[in-house]
């Protein structure tokens, strides 16, 4: 019978996804995207006002008003999309994935109905050692901190036939002594804040540290919680963010690759 | 569904004598607190099977603890006594449960200001197991594997268990305090965070409750859409379940085939709802997306393939040696201990308990369907595989009836955002009985309590260990499939 199994394996059609539809893909995702051209003054209240999270948020400076958007805190719960008219719709890429935590930040300029484009910061000064590393081959130790297994599930569908993610070189590994980059979930609870920083503490340096998901970029709907301590960079150093609830394969490879860039040639 | 609310001292005895009765099931027991900040204890008992019946009272000073007779009382217990403060006397084993050592003893969030709780350096007391040759193991809370966090100690002889203990609540994130003052139309997003994988079992309940609240009438293509959403959550769960427990005994095509199903249904769920694991799909008074005859046409072809690929690798599995060698009479839980912990969902069928919300209790388009619940006795990792085969095949045949003959109409109505009143309301998620207890004052929650049948079934899993192998552990932990902060919250 398992010959059977491997036989039929071997018949089937592959399903592997091309790299070049895979990065910065967004489908399924929910991330909203603003069509600058129609934003106006009052789409802009309605859809803050209609956000649950703080994610969408007005800024007024000297005479200019401004609508921000924080992917760190959004849920992809849909009710912009729902106020907004056609001015706000499903992102079709995501390219904010494994970046600084300030540019999970987009910001439109309303009376001037476009984008503030901002320069990328760099992501760590210790590029050489972390190149000479990495290579192909990265191991990723996946830790969560509180999560509520959403994000798991989908880190896990990156090991799938289609995503495939041993294809890059990249593995996730059980000690965090054999990691290079910790990938964490959650926002961190005070149960498990000591774990994580005893994981960090135990993988060897120069290391990576990957906060995925809108409660591990900002603590999401759990930050004002009793029982959460906060996002990632609460409890221990953060490198680049991921964000979406929970951000999908598509999403989690982008940002993984992302935070990798600024460190090797090879991409 | 009925609720009776004596609200007198004698609630506490007249819901212990109730316990003690053989027709009945303890749910859930819960606390909350009233407008003069008196608390209440709430004891949901299911009576012969059909009828949830809930017993309140008013708490002044301790309560006679409803564990000695009913041992599925013990964590429910703990829990009272660490969000509310109120003491079960004669409980055996009164240690928290929430909350660790980094928690100071006399904080008990539902009742206290727990808005700057200083950091305490508390001890926490395992059982310990002596004798010759009896090791410990630790394990967790960070696990090998992208798994959850949470905390096991065995105590072993060689390879064999003696004893194993849990500690969970890692994850613990205070979620029902959370609730608390939350716009209603908020707290789907909540409740789909309590346990990502199973999230629109949770929002489907969570929305109920709130429907029950203010009777609000969702619209029978509504009903129909959440009941796909239900069933395919379910046929998830299952179909990667049986792969898991295939990549635990190292049979890794069945394990890479299986994910590869699963991943299918995700994509076109995401192609068809804008949304993998249907996420902001169901909202109070609907849901959030239709489908055009057309689209339900072709999911109902993606779902009808991927169940007959996964019944054909299913049945690869099952009659693969080496797999049954693993699964059979490994791991047991007792049709008796079962029993006594209230167990719910696939791990109760499979050993020998036949409970199923969408039958013994149906809302929503359940009440027009008939669910067919499988039932297994020997209570091993085989038996609770065998029902998740069993159930996926099931889950699609509803699946494709409902989409055959989706209802015409609107999907939502309109939902009132004043009023007061409580409700409860029941699913069975793919890990069993899922309820919801909400209270709404001036249109705002001013309690909800979740009974998540992984906090009631957690306490089951040590006990089917003792005499099996520590290697199996995986295999048997897995069988069971709980979710670690589904429990939490």
């Amino acid at each position: 019978m398992i010959g059977d199994a491997v036989e039929r394996s071997l018949r089937s059609p592959q399903v592997l996804i091309s790299v070049d539809e895979l990065f910065s893909n967004a489908a399924g995702s929910r991330m909203p995207d603003v069509r600058p051209d129609l934003l106006t003054d009052e789409v802009a209240r309605r859809v803050v006002a209609a956000c649950p999270t703080s994610a969408l948020k007005i800024d007024e400076d000297a005479g200019r008003t401004h609508l921000i958007l924080n992917y760190g805190e959004c849920t992809g719960c849909g009710r912009c999309i729902a106020a907004g008219g056609g001015t706000f719709r499903y992102a079709e890429k995501v390219t904010r994935c494994g970046v600084s935590k300030q540019a999970l930040i987009r910001s439109w300029d309303i009376q001037g109905r476009a984008e503030v484009v901002q320069d990328e910061p760099a992501l760590s000064q210790a590029a050489e050692q972390i190149r000479a590393l990495v290579g192909r081959a990265l191991n990723i130790r996946q830790v969560d901190a509180g999560s509520c297994n959403g994000c798991e599930a989908e880190i896990v569908a990156l090991t799938n036939p289609y995503y495939d993610l041993e294809r890059f070189g990249i593995h996730f590994v059980a000690s965090p002594k054999h990691a290079d980059m910790l990938l964490v979930t959650g926002p961190v609870t005070r149960n498990m804040a000591a774990a994580l920083k005893n994981a960090y503490d135990a993988v060897p340096s120069p290391k990576l540290v990957v906060a995925v998901g809108a409660c591990g970029c900002s603590g999401g709907i759990f930050g004002r919680s009793h029982a959460v301590v906060g996002p990632v960079d609460a409890v221990i150093p953060v490198d680049g963010y991921i964000p979406g609830c929970p951000p999908t394969p598509r999403m989690l490879l982008t940002g993984i690759v992302q935070v990798l860039r600024p460190f090797s040639l090879r991409w | 569904m009925t609720a009776i609310l004596p609200n007198n001292q004698a609630g506490v005895s007249r819901a212990l004598d109730l316990l003690s009765a053989e027709n009945t099931r303890l749910v859930s027991i819960f606390g909350s607190t009233d407008d003069n900040h008196v608390r209440y204890v709430h004891y949901l008992i299911e009576v012969d099977g059909r009828e949830y019946r809930m017993l309140s009272s008013p708490v002044t000073g301790p309560i006679p603890s409803a564990t000695p007779i009913v041992p599925a009382a013990a964590w429910y217990e703990r829990e009272l006594h660490d969000q509310y403060g109120i003491e079960c006397e004669g409980h055996p084993d009164p240690r928290p449960l929430l909350f660790h050592e980094n928690w100071p003893e006399n904080v008990h969030p539902m009742i206290d200001d727990a808005s700057h709780v200083p950091w305490a350096k508390g001890q926490y007391h395992f059982l310990r197991v002596h004798g010759d040759g009896v090791c410990e193991v630790p394990v967790g809370p960070i696990h090998a594997g992208i798994i959850e966090p949470g905390h096991f100690r065995f105590s072993v002889v060689g390879d064999t268990v003696l004893h194993l203990e849990l500690r969970h609540f890692y994850t613990h994130k205070g979620t029902e305090k959370l609730f608390e003052n939350s716009a209603v139309m908020d707290g789907v997003m909540i409740a789909e965070s309590v346990s990502g994988d199973n999230c629109f079992s949770h929002a489907v309940a969570y929305c109920q409750a709130i429907e029950n609240v203010f009777a609000i009438p969702v619209p029978p293509r509504a009903q129909a859409i959440r009941l796909v959403g239900l069933e395919l959550e379910r046929m998830l769960a299952h179909i990667a379940d049986v792969g898991a427990l295939c990549g635990d005994v190292g049979f890794m095509v069945p394990a890479a085939y299986t994910a590869r199903i699963k991943e299918t249904l995700l994509q076109a769920s995401a192609r068809f709802f804008g949304t993998r694991f249907w996420r902001g799909i169901s909202v109070p008074g609907g849901v959030t997306r239709d489908l055009s005859g057309a689209e339900a046409g072709e999911f109902g072809r993606i779902v009808t393939t991927a169940a007959r690929d996964f019944a054909q690798m299913a049945r690869l599995i099952l009659h693969t040696s080496s797999v049954q060698n693993r699964f059979e009479s490994t791991g047991i839980l007792t049709a008796e201990i079962a029993k006594q912990l209230a167990v719910v969902g696939p791990a109760a069928r499979a050993s020998g308990i036949r409970l199923d919300v969408r039958r013994d209790h149906p809302s929503g388009r359940y009440r027009d369907v008939q669910v067919d619940v499988p039932q297994y006795k020997h209570g091993d990792v085989l038996a609770r595989a065998r029902i998740r085969i069993d159930e996926t095949a099931i889950s699609t045949q509803l699946i494709n009836e409902t989409l055959k003959e989706l209802p015409a109409g609107s999907v939502l109505v309109p939902v009132p955002l004043s009023g007061s009143a409580d409700a409860l309301s029941a699913v069975e998620s793919p890990r069993g009985e899922l309820l919801y207890w909400v209270r709404i004052r001036d249109g705002k929650i001013t309690r909800c309590h979740i009974k998540s049948p992984s906090f009631q079934n957690w306490p089951a899993l040590p006990l089917a260990m003792p005499g099996n192998i520590i290697a199996d552990f995986p295999l048997i932990n897995k069988s069971f499939n709980l979710s670690y902060s589904g429990c939490d919250r």
